[in-house]
């Protein structure tokens, strides 16, 4: 789990992605780059040729949330597993074609829905956020009834935990997760069966393995319980039509067998197992679909014109390059000390929608901070140092002189030029006088923003006493990472340090 | 008792409470401030408290005793936007000696506080001496009366209020708009709420927050103080080397005191005279006995 030590460097917390193949693939199609990073993907695909789907059903996190989910779905009774015709489990091998046929197009779509990217981005924005709220409240009735020693060190354990706790779509993204998790009452793993990709990804890798499953005819009663309680519909029983695309080595089969009839033993010539069939018809189909999603998504403006609001973590890519890499799992919003990035919904169009983006209202940009960068597993926020990333732009400060308390009110208060964390600071004053509607005038500091040296970073708007709408508020426009979405063209030319003699 | 009689008293016996230890430290022979200059924070801050009559005059034995450092943001102690942690650690280690039971340190700081307190090494360096030290919890948190003619009531960490004796422990910075933020300033970190929005009429809520916090001792950090890009800074080149500390009961002569340090004569800063009108404290560095020392 990535949390935040105290220091300003972590280590490779965001390692688990590396051994996502899928990821790798769809991430190398998409930005047309092959990169060092996903190493540790060959090993999954190895594993998986010659042993089968075992990473399926002893690492993956979602897939033993799921297990975790079907098994208590069982034990309430509300999941009763029954002999007879099951769906197809075709679905999420068409699935795994659509997102590479349009990754082949540059649309990077496999965030949405592979495991690992949907389970870290469900737990950060919206299981972790109820679980700490709830611990919180629970607290609070702590202190409410005087276990105030108790409650101060359990406080102090969550605060250790660093847990982000305000996020935009917490709601929605949780309610998917919760819906996906409930989708267990039909049928065990349903995710695993129906719609993970990575897993059919992975199914198509492991037709050949070594590891395959062997019915003793003469111990076997046809009872079907091997078929009925296996966890994916990998089809156990009759031993010709198990399919080993869909074992994910379980074992349940082979303990639940009355006559401990089924064996896996390994066989070095494997023989050619039942596969999935997939109707040509369809799988055409899905590759014109996946023809059709880059331009079907990118109907939107985003990647003409930048958006105000769509403030990228310092460090991200090109919007173009982002949207390529980006997988949305939601590490760097997990990182943020601020709590200050957020999923984005309609920002950076619908093939953007869950990707970071910096909402000042809520957080801002630590100055002394890089976590993010270093956090992202696919490098659509490339890795900076502190030093490196302050001299980066993610936007630009704006006040609304209609709004600011000394421009409209001539009232003291400078508290935008307080927080700003740059030296010199890229909030300075100019003396402002303004009459009031009773005739009677005032003069009082009020802030103007430097070009030259705002990061962008948020701080000001985030802090604002004006609170509903700041006085002062932050776009992306001067962002560093765009050629085009720049306001002053002289701005990077006479770069002076104003306190050198 | 009348209504209008009682409100009469409770003025003029609080007025009373509020002048008295400061006629009582004339009447004795400790100085009302010491200023000390040395190389070392940690001694000069000994030899500070040392002048004022040793860390017993403040604290009884079996005190919980607060520990206010500046720990407002994220920064590292020779940017000098917080407290020095040496400061800290060696009044922690006083007041322990003095026979506290408990030493608190904590802050409400403007970034992160889990940054913040590492990154200041202040957090460290009062665990080390036997402090704890809290983050800032949002269920201590509560609006209470703070009776100032500014403030009426706000958010303040219960901390503040359970603790027996309250040590005030400001960095020398300057401000854009209180010029300087001393040690008056510094109870805008033992609060919450929007505190921000207080800044429209600054210079009287400092007043009203110095007035309800009442510390026992003020010792302002000078070893490194900010000249300018306050009250964060970011380069060294925005500190200077003063080390000097300021300690003394009158919080308001330690802020005058301190205001010399960059030049500023303390009845061009508004809060000082407003605060010695209301009765707090002597901003007339002429009246003070000053103890100063260079060791």
């Amino acid at each position: 789990m990535t949390r935040f030590p105290g220091e300003d460097y972590i280590g490779r917390v965001e390692i688990f992605f590396h051994f996502d193949p899928l990821l790798a693939l769809t991430t190398f199609i998409a930005s047309r780059a092959l990169f060092a990073l996903f190493l540790p993907a060959v090993l999954t695909v190895l594993v998986t040729l010659v042993i089968g789907r075992v990473a399926c059903g002893w690492v993956c996190p979602l897939g033993s949330l799921h297990q975790f989910f079907s098994f208590l779905f069982k034990k309430t009774k509300l999941l009763k597993p029954k002999k007879g015709k099951e769906p197809q489990i075709a679905w999420k091998y068409y699935l795994l074609i659509f997102i590479l046929i349009s990754s082949l197009f540059t649309l990077d779509l496999v965030g949405i829905f592979d495991p690992l990217s949907f389970l870290v981005r469900s737990f950060t924005i919206s299981v972790l956020p109820v679980v700490s709220l709830a611990v919180s409240n629970l607290m609070g009735i702590l202190y409410q009834v005087g276990l105030t020693s108790l409650g101060d060190s359990l406080v102090q354990f969550f605060e250790n935990l660093d847990i982000n706790i305000v996020f935009l779509q917490g709601l929605f993204i949780g309610l998917i997760f919760v819906g996906l998790v409930l989708l267990n009452i039909t049928r065990e793993r349903f995710w695993c069966r129906y719609i993970c990709p990575l897993g059919a990804f992975l199914g198509f890798l492991s037709r050949w393995n070594v590891l395959t499953l062997r019915i003793d005819e003469d111990k076997c009663i046809d009872c079907h319980l091997c078929s009925i309680q296996c966890q994916t519909q990998a089809n156990p029983y009759p031993n010709e039509e198990w399919k080993s695309s869909e074992c994910i080595y379980c074992f349940t089969c082979s303990s639940i067998c009355p006559t401990n009839a089924i064996g896996f033993p390994l066989r070095l010539a494997p023989e050619h197992m039942k596969s999935i069939d997939l109707s040509r018809r369809k799988v055409i189909l899905t590759s014109f679909l996946g023809i059709l999603a880059a331009p079907f998504f990118r109907i939107a403006p985003t990647r003409t014109r930048a958006s105000e609001k769509l403030i990228r973590p310092p460090g991200a890519l090109p919007e173009e390059q982002f949207l390529q890499k980006c997988v949305k799992c939601g590490e760097c919003m997990k990182v943020c000390p601020t709590n200050a990035l957020q999923p984005a919904m309609t920002e950076a169009g619908p093939e953007g929608i869950w990707t970071p983006m910096l909402v000042p209202e809520i957080g801002y940009c630590e100055y002394y901070c890089s976590l993010c960068t270093q956090v992202c597993p696919t490098g659509a926020i490339q890795e900076l140092t502190i030093e490196e990333k302050n001299k980066l732009k993610m936007g630009t400060a704006w006040v609304d002189k209609n709004r600011c308390i000394p421009w409209k009110f001539g009232n003291p208060c400078i508290v935008c030029e307080e927080h700003c964390p740059v030296s010199p600071k890229a909030i300075k004053f100019i003396q402002n006088s303004v009459e009031q509607p009773d005739g009677t005038i005032r003069t009082a500091q009020a802030p103007v923003v430097d070009m030259e040296t705002c990061t962008g970073c948020g701080i000001c708007e985030n802090k604002c006493p004006v609170v509903d709408a700041p006085a002062i508020y932050v776009t992306s426009i001067g962002e560093t990472r765009s050629e085009r979405n720049q306001v002053l063209l002289d701005l990077l030319e006479n770069e002076q340090d104003p306190y050198s003699e | 008792m009348k209504r209008r009689e009682f409100l009469k008293d409770l003025t003029v016996g609080s007025l009373m409470l509020r002048i008295s230890p400061h006629l009582l430290a004339q009447a004795s022979s400790y100085p009302d401030l010491a200023v000390i200059e040395g190389e070392s924070p940690s001694l000069i801050t000994k030899e500070a408290v040392k002048y004022l009559g040793g860390m017993q005059h403040f604290i009884a034995k079996g005190d919980k005793v607060l520990v206010k450092p500046n720990i407002g943001w994220d920064r590292k102690p020779e940017q000098a936007a917080c407290t020095n942690p040496d400061v800290i650690k060696t009044l922690v280690e006083l007041c322990l000696e003095a026979g506290a039971k408990e030493v608190k340190v904590m802050d409400n700081p403007c970034n992160p506080a889990r940054r913040t307190y590492v990154r200041s090494g202040i957090q460290k360096a009062a665990k080390e001496a036997g402090a704890k030290v809290p983050l800032p919890n949002k269920h201590k948190l509560k609006k209470l009366a703070i009776h100032g003619d500014s403030i009426k009531d706000w958010e303040v960490y219960t901390d503040f209020v359970e603790a027996d004796k309250i040590i005030n422990v400001p960095i020398a910075k300057t401000h854009s708009l209180s010029r300087v933020t001393l040690g008056m300033k510094n109870w805008l970190g033992a609060i919450g709420g929007n505190r921000n929005q207080l800044h429209q009429n600054l210079d009287l809520a400092v007043i009203d927050l110095a007035a309800f916090f009442k510390p026992v001792l003020t010792v302002l950090d000078a070893y490194r103080m900010l000249i300018r890009n306050g009250p964060q800074g970011g380069r060294i080149s925005d500190t200077k080397l003063q080390k000097t500390v300021i300690a003394g009961i009158d919080y308001v002569a330690v802020d005058a005191m301190g205001a010399t340090l960059f030049g500023i004569n303390p009845k061009e800063l508004r809060f000082l005279p407003l605060a010695q009108q209301k009765g707090h404290g002597e901003f007339d560095l002429e009246k003070l006995k000053i103890e100063k020392r260079t060791i």
